[in-house]
């Protein structure tokens, strides 16, 4: 198994200039919750020029589904145009694809609820709110989702209570 | 002799509500910069894959 290193995935992925947006444990521990995780997940726009770019950077990645490591399956246009999970190993760890998360909620419906954050060397990226994290994790409703929602509620109240009135 | 009616000078800090979570973890993390904070999350990743790399060599 390879050593997660998220800072690498995620300027690899800022390199190829692919569209994408940190949901999940990373993007709810960039904003104060007080989770840990080994995996990195996305969600990157479906726009065909993306995928292209999208489909570089994991080549880049060395990127194959982690499922069936001794096949060494390596993901292709069709799979990143599907709204499905693509579960990969890279050669910086785990990285889950996704084309959607909770109730079908797709990049374009995602962008407006995230956030612009700078991470070690420069590199800029997209972030969920945590509001938004919460919402999608309701949706969901599998028991880590819901145990997660304690974590993530107290670090959005803190985070308010932070900045202050509005 | 202290009134046991009267507020307490100071209230007692309680960091953890009914759900468990530190709160003051909380404040710690948004005390930081989203960099410093990835960098908290791979110090963890590190320090388990090293104790991981460990056990299996005993």
């Amino acid at each position: 198994m390879t050593k997660p290193d998220f800072g690498s995935l995620l300027r690899i992925l800022a390199e190829h200039g692919v569209d994408f947006v940190v949901v999940g444990g990373v993007g709810a521990i960039l904003q104060g919750a007080t989770l840990s995780t080994f995996d990195l997940d996305i969600v990157h726009s479906m726009d065909p020029a993306n995928i292209a770019r999208l489909l570089a950077a994991l080549g880049d990645l060395d990127a194959y589904y982690r499922a069936q490591p001794e096949k060494r399956l390596r993901p292709t246009q069709t799979h990143l145009a599907s709204p499905e999970r693509q579960l990969l190993m890279t050669r910086f760890g785990p990285l889950d694809v996704l084309g959607s998360i909770g109730k079908g909620r797709r990049y374009q419906d995602l962008l407006p609820h995230t956030a612009e954050m700078t991470i070690g060397g420069g590199t800029r990226i997209r972030v969920l709110d945590l509001e938004t994290q919460i919402a999608v994790k309701e949706e969901i409703g599998q028991e880590k989702d819901l145990a997660a929602l304690p974590f993530l509620r107290h670090a959005l109240e803190e985070s308010r209570r932070k900045r202050g009135p509005q | 002799m202290d009134d046991p009616l009267d507020p307490p000078l100071e209230a007692p800090d309680h960091p953890h509500d009914s759900s468990g979570v530190d709160v003051t973890l909380i404040r710690w993390m948004l005390d930081m910069t989203p960099a410093e904070r990835l960098q908290v999350l791979q110090s963890f990743v590190d320090a388990t894959w090293k104790a991981r790399g460990a056990n299996d060599e005993t």
